[in-house]
């Protein structure tokens, strides 16, 4: 887990496909929640005047999303609870987008339902669930274990839908739910919480057979404590909660169905259906009924017929199946509100009034449509937010229109993106470069100076690309495969931007390229597997030139492809389970099974190749989906009812695979199921940048004052190598700690070996091909160099995505030309990892969800309104005279450059690491074991910046000056303090950097204040223990780790001291 | 030019009729399957009707079943066991009152009117309006298709203390000796039952207790712990019995999957025009 990743997002000018599964409005009315078919949830800011903005969306779920929930009490914890079709759950926190808790059980929801009973409970309160199982499910909130279950004693069977019965009159809380045999089922809720927690089987209270099928709702009356709404997807029943007799049947005309209903107000309902039109009912007593049944046993009969007052206005041609809601005014400035979300993505909302009253002459008034929004408003209302990031490029070559990136290649090692776009035009860029010109004012200037390549030889959409390299060391870096919508897979020299050979196999859109793993070889070369759209599967043979073979059999989608090196079998595993298995020399079928038999010979070889042309994240792992297999058969879920076998992580995806690889910065593209849509996520691994640039100031230091350098050098060397047990090998690699470590480190993590980097190529050709002869052996000086630069292009980028322009114009002046950093064009769409795999991203427009707060700024790159006042108590808490350190010599203008660069980047992981601490603690709360882990864990990662730090000191010849620990301590505090009021990451370091750099600009104009130099940072560690023996280990920690950063400041004094 | 215009055409021709056409196919199909499950309410009220199937092994007749299927539902169940040692027979049947669920065919059975609901959720009058929309409607159908039949065709693998914990056993009246298990899955288009005999290994035995995982079928020598007692599987009988229904079920759910596999292919043909919408 990286916590240190920090996104930006550049989206296309089309939205991202966000077909609605689920949608739920907060209690505090502020935050539309989505669920999607595609697995991402969507938040949407709703203002006081009922406009609608999306603001975030959230990715997680590998797999359609079927419920949400609120998960906790709202006004407490804003947390909300989504579950997928394959089992994933998820806790959210919908202020900030933060996945809070996740969980794979073996059941699949349809509907859930907080419960919690602040006095008979213990605990943040249960989940219970439904849906592809018998009976009810019990879940803790919090840990997302199962608890128990409700179980029925008569016709066990799936429940459809459920309801939660508070009763004022009995002080008794009931379960209602209905199941898909047309069930009605109730269980004591709160009288059996005791029964419940000590693992005793609770049997339904009663149950009642409704004689109707797919019911849709079941709600109760609270107004009234009388009446049960019911219904079903072909008709609407009322019933009396006393004995549950029947008051009502309402028969659906016209070949509608109904999807959903709420009692709005006593003997008023509001029923909806599932083409997105909703009527509001008044219920009339029937007088004549009395007469009818005058000898019931029960006394009077009454009966009720619904009067019909209002109906919705519909936008004509609703896009099905469409989820509704309906959520009710709670406090004064709220309303009664309708709202619906379509396949198509679209929300539509209905202020439904107070009193709904019908038309004088008796008719149905018409409510209208209050507002209505989708993700594609947000792109198209703020469109400079929405360009995707080679827009600058394609837009160069025709001037009109721009070209829409249908697949798309980051290669680290050249840090190149190669883009293929709709027009089967392919462009090489500089991801850096082109990520600059996309997001920096006067990106002009860049985009004329980055050197781009455009590949012309597809006639139709580029719908696949494969860069060899990237995948095995031992292939041609020259290579690049893309595979087009007509089947045509051409193979390129990307640094002649020659076409090397064109494959033509008559198989409908290519949709992925795949690689043979290292250890299998045909005639000596690894091979190529293109699998098409007509699931057909061919081999391509790139130094031969040639298609090995053609495998046409396979009647569904091929899954999964692996390989047999021993006897030459390519064994493609399909969608339906079936197995193939072809002959790759002779090109014939050797077998094909289904069912169990399939199942054991795709599990016989582990290195199998998901082929991820549906996937939302292009990195998937297999190794999950064995993992939950095993986890089912000793699965301690006894209790509940039985777990849907087979059900297992049917694709997963991961923003960071296992073999991530540190770099400070990588472009991740994400591409969305079901549509050629994608986009890019930039990441920047903030503790990577600071790794890369700590050497940097020295290295200056060492060229520019020589004869204090050696002996700098020896000390530094002496202080870590006392450390190095607590520092992992890379981390070595990374600390300038010998002479010949100098010239490697930044190439060594960048590059992964013996990949050179080469990012003056665009010169012409003959040049780098000699330059590539040798470099395989001796890296060529002015490499270093552009790897130091290329790490502070990145730290600028970095520092001018985050810093919040706009909120002062001066400061923005003062940036631009003291920090030598661009301003942006516009807000960009910052995203936060909760982890790997779990991550949430600013939609377009974002930033005017704050503008309600901030009347007068517009455009302006503020995370949120709090980081203002964040920034504030920061800079009230910081000591006077701490400033960036800047040399007093204006002539090493680079060497401050750079060292406020390493200072305010430093500064942000800082604040990062410790706001992210108790996240990574409070995931593991539980188990003393781990907890002991996390114990170390964060005290090695503390070690971390101890050692970086530590060095840091050791480098000023132990001349650094302490700071007075009071203001530390109180910056410590401060942040602590965030981290509980569980301020974002995003949000600390935002107001972090405002204020330093504000700091920063107003010390430009003073003499920094010298303050006393103290012996060495480890004596003053060791008083600073002593001095506050009942502190926290964390916050000894973070003490630890903010006194030693501190000295950062004054690491510019060395050449001037000399 | 002229080829383009052919294509939309197709497509629309695609989206308007040959989708809706499919999509009867596919219900009448479904509807088919769902009647083999006595779908409560569909059509046929009152009770579903009572099955008996014998079941037996082709090797020996040491086990013997007869077992009754209603609906989803085992209502009755005599079985005969000879012991193996002493040729002694064993007969244990259901308590009258008791009937025990057959939780797969329950799962497909459910699974299936899922998808026909889904189904009949877009009729003639429905217009779709882009491509994706119909590659998702299909792919929310064979995933309810696809567990229809995994249900069917994957058994639980359930470890012998979850067969022990399972209420199956407290079915039997008179009840099930304590060195009897019993567990009854339906395999393919097969209704099978198994019984373990069990015996209890000695405290001090030498024999290296490893507690068996789960599995469909325990093999004899299977180890595990119940209570306070260890016990090991001496000898497993396996018998079972063709349910034609099943077999017509599963042929069913093949031949629409492959339906809904084709119509979505048919869309994918036109790909490119996505997020095209005709109409």
């Amino acid at each position: 887990m990286r916590t240190s990743l920090q996104a930006v997002a550049l989206w296309g000018q089309k939205a991202p496909p966000h077909s609605i599964t689920a949608i739920m409005i907060t209690d505090d009315q502020r935050t539309i929640v989505t669920g999607s078919q595609e697995g991402q949830l969507c938040l949407w800011n709703l203002s006081h005047e009922l406009k609608i903005s999306a603001k975030e969306l959230l990715f997680g779920h590998s797999a359609s999303v079927r419920c949400l929930a609120r998960a906790r009490d709202f006004s407490k914890q804003p947390y909300v609870v989504s579950a997928a079709e394959n089992g994933e759950m998820c806790v959210w926190n919908v202020t900030n987008g933060q996945c809070v808790k996740k969980a794979t059980l073996p059941y699949r929801h349809t509907a859930i339902c907080y419960y919690h009973c602040s006095f008979r409970m213990t605990g943040e309160g249960w989940l219970l669930c439904c849906g592809e199982y018998q009976d009810v499910l019990i879940i803790d909130a919090k840990t997302l274990a199962v608890v128990h279950s409700f179980r029925s004693s008569q016709f066990p069977d799936w429940i459809n839908c459920m309801c939660i019965v508070h009763s004022m009159r009995i002080q008794e809380d009931s379960l209602l739910v209905v199941s898909v045999a047309g069930e009605l089922k109730v269980w004591d809720l709160s009288s059996s919480i005791n029964s419940i927690q000590e693992k005793q089987d609770v049997y339904e209270k009663e149950s009642k057979f409704l004689e109707s099928l797919n019911c849709q709702t079941i709600r109760f009356c609270t107004y009234t404590e009388r009446l049960l709404l019911v219904v079903f997807s072909k008709c609407w029943k009322v019933y009396d909660y006393c004995n549950f007799s029947l008051l009502l049947t309402e028969v659906s005309r016209n070949g509608q169905f109904f999807a959903g209903g709420e009692v709005i107000a006593a003997h008023r309902i509001l029923i909806w259906t599932e083409d997105g039109h909703s009527y509001i009912y008044q219920l009339l007593n029937s007088g004549l009924s009395k007469s009818i049944y005058p000898s019931d046993g029960r006394g009077l009969k009454e009966t009720i017929y619904p009067h019909l007052l209002c109906s919705t206005s519909v936008q004509e041609n609703k896009s099905r199946p469409l989820v509704m809601g309906y959520m009710n005014e709670r406090k004064e400035p709220f309303y009664k509100v309708l709202f619906s979300g379509e396949v198509s993505g679209r929300i539509t909302l209905w202020h439904i009034p107070d009193v709904p009253v019908s038309k004088f002459d008796g008719s149905p008034r018409e409510i209208p449509i209050t507002t209505t929004w989708t993700l594609q408003d947000n792109f198209d209302k703020h469109d400079t937010m929405s360009q995707s990031i080679i827009d600058h490029f394609s837009g160069l070559e025709d001037g009109a229109g721009t070209a829409v990136v249908t697949s798309s290649e980051y290669i680290p090692s050249l840090d190149k993106l190669i883009c293929g776009c709709e027009d089967g035009t392919i462009i090489i860029t500089q991801a850096l470069n082109a990520a600059k010109a996309r997001l920096l004012e006067g990106g002009s200037l860049v985009k004329d100076s980055a050197p781009h390549k455009v590949l012309k030889g597809h006639y139709q959409s580029v719908t696949s690309l494969l860069y060899p390299h990237g995948l095995s060391s031992k292939l041609d870096q020259s290579w690049m495969l893309s595979g087009d919508l007509d089947s045509c897979v051409i193979l390129w020299d990307i640094f002649t931007e020659e076409i090397l050979h064109k494959f033509f196999l008559e198989a409908g859109p290519v949709t992925s390229l795949l690689m043979s793993p290292e250890k299998f070889k045909l005639r000596g070369d690894q091979i190529v597997c293109c699998v098409c759209s007509d699931h057909s599967v061919a081999l391509l043979h790139l130094e031969g030139k040639s298609c090995l073979l053609h495998a046409r059999k396979h009647l569904f989608p091929v899954k999964m492809i692996k390989w047999h090196p021993i006897e030459n079998f390519l064994i493609v595993g399909c969608a339906d389970d079936s197995v193939y298995i072809w002959e790759i020399e002779t090109g014939t079928l050797e077998r094909h099974e289904t069912g169990e038999r399939a199942q054991i010979i795709l599990n016989c070889c582990d290195d199998s190749q998901l082929v991820k042309a549906e996937s939302v994240l292009p990195v998937a792992s297999e190794t999950l989906k064995h993992k939950s297999l095993e986890q089912r058969s000793s699965s301690p879920y006894q209790l509940g009812p039985i777990p849907c076998p087979g059900l297992q992580v049917e694709s997963s995806h991961k923003v960071a695979d296992v073999k991530f690889f540190p770099r400070p910065f990588s472009v991740l593209p994400v591409k969305i199921k079901w549509s050629n849509v994608g986009f890019h996520i930039l990441l920047f691994d903030l503790e990577n940048l600071v790794e890369l640039l700590l050497p940097t100031p020295l290295r200056d230091v060492d060229s520019s004052s020589s004869f204090c350098g050696g002996e700098v050098l020896r000390r530094a060397k002496s202080t870590v190598e006392k450390k190095t047990l607590t520092l992992r090998k890379s981390k070595t690699a990374c600390g300038p700690l010998s002479a010949e470590a100098q010239a490697k480190p930044t190439t060594e993590s960048l590059a992964q070996g013996d990949n050179t980097i080469k990012f003056s190529e665009e010169n012409d050709v003959i040049k780098r091909q000699k330059k590539m002869k040798i470099s395989k052996k001796m890296q060529p000086k002015p490499s270093k160099k552009v790897d130091a630069s290329l790490t502070i292009d990145t730290a600028k980028l970095f520092l001018s995505c985050l810093l919040p322009w706009g909120v002062d114009k001066d400061l923005d002046y003062l940036c631009i030309k003291h920090l030598n950093i661009l301003k942006l064009q516009g807000p960009v769409s910052l995203g936060l990892a909760s982890n790997e795999a779990y991550f949430s991203l600013m939609l377009p427009g974002w930033d005017l969800c704050n503008t309600e707060m901030i009347k007068d700024c517009s455009g302006v790159n503020l995370f949120s309104r709090k980081v203002l006042d964040l920034s504030n108590k920061y800079t009230a808490t910081l000591p006077n005279q701490v400033g960036i350190p800047r040399g007093l010599d204006n002539n090493c203008d680079f060497l401050q450059e750079s060292n406020t660069l390493v200072y305010l980047l430093s500064r942000l992981f800082l604040v990062n690491k410790l706001v992210n601490m108790p996240l990574e603690l409070a995931c593991r709360v539980g188990s003393s074991f781990r907890m002991e882990c996390v114990h170390k864990k964060v005290r090695s990662a503390g070690n971390d910046i101890l050692n970086m730090s530590s060095f840091y000191n050791c480098s000023q010849n132990g001349k650094n000056a302490s700071h007075v620990p009071e203001a530390d301590l109180s910056l410590l505090k401060l942040i602590s303090c965030w981290r509980d009021q569980s301020v974002q990451v995003t949000e600390a370091i935002q107001a972090v950097l405002l204020a330093e750099v504000q700091q920063h600009m107003k010390s430009l104009g003073k003499i920094p204040v010298n303050s006393q130099p103290v012996s060495g940072a480890e004596n003053g560690n060791c008083e600073m223990k002593q001095m506050l023996p009942r502190l926290e280990w964390t916050e000894e920690l973070e003490l630890q780790c903010l006194r030693n950063t501190l000295p950062l400041q004054n690491s510019s004094r060395i050449p001037s001291t000399a | 030019g002229d080829r383009t215009f052919l294509q939309e055409e197709e497509f629309r021709w695609l989206l308007h009729d040959e989708v809706h056409a499919v999509l009867r196919q596919l219900q009448d199909i479904l509807k088919e399957a769902s009647l083999r499950f006595t779908l409560p309410g569909s059509g046929t009220e009152g009770p579903a009707k009572q099955e008996n199937f014998i079941l037996g092994s082709c090797g020996t007749d040491q086990v013997k079943g007869v077992l009754t299927l209603q609906g989803d539902a085992l209502s009755q169940a005599d079985v005969n066991l000879k012991m193996p040692r002493n040729n002694q027979l064993l007969h244990f049947a259901f308590r009258e009152d008791k009937q025990w669920k057959l939780q797969q065919i329950q799962d497909a059975r459910n699974h299936v009117s899922q998808a026909i609901y889904l189904l009949t959720s877009r009729d003639e009058s429905y217009q779709f309006k882009t491509g994706a929309e119909v590659l998702k409607l299909m792919d929310a159908v064979m995933l309810q298709l696809t567990r229809a039949r995994n249900r069917l065709t994957t058994p639980a693998t359930l470890t012998l203390p979850e067969i022990a914990a399972s209420g199956l056993t407290r079915m039997f009246a008179p009840a099930l000796p304590s060195d009897l298990l019993v567990n009854v899955y339906i395999n393919l288009n097969k209704l099978c039952l198994t019984v373990y005999q069990l015996h209890a290994l000695q405290p001090n035995s030498t024999k290296n207790f490893r507690p068996a995982g789960g599995a469909v079928l325990h093999s004899p020598g299977a180890m595990f712990e119940w209570g306070s007692q260890r016990l090991e599987v001496s000898h497993v009988h396996k018998v079972e019995c063709v349910v034609p229904w099943l077999n017509d079920a599963l042929v069913y759910f093949t031949v629409s999957l492959q339906l809904c596999q084709q119509l979505k292919d048919k869309v994918s043909v036109f790909s490119s025009y996505w997020s095209y919408r005709p109409f």
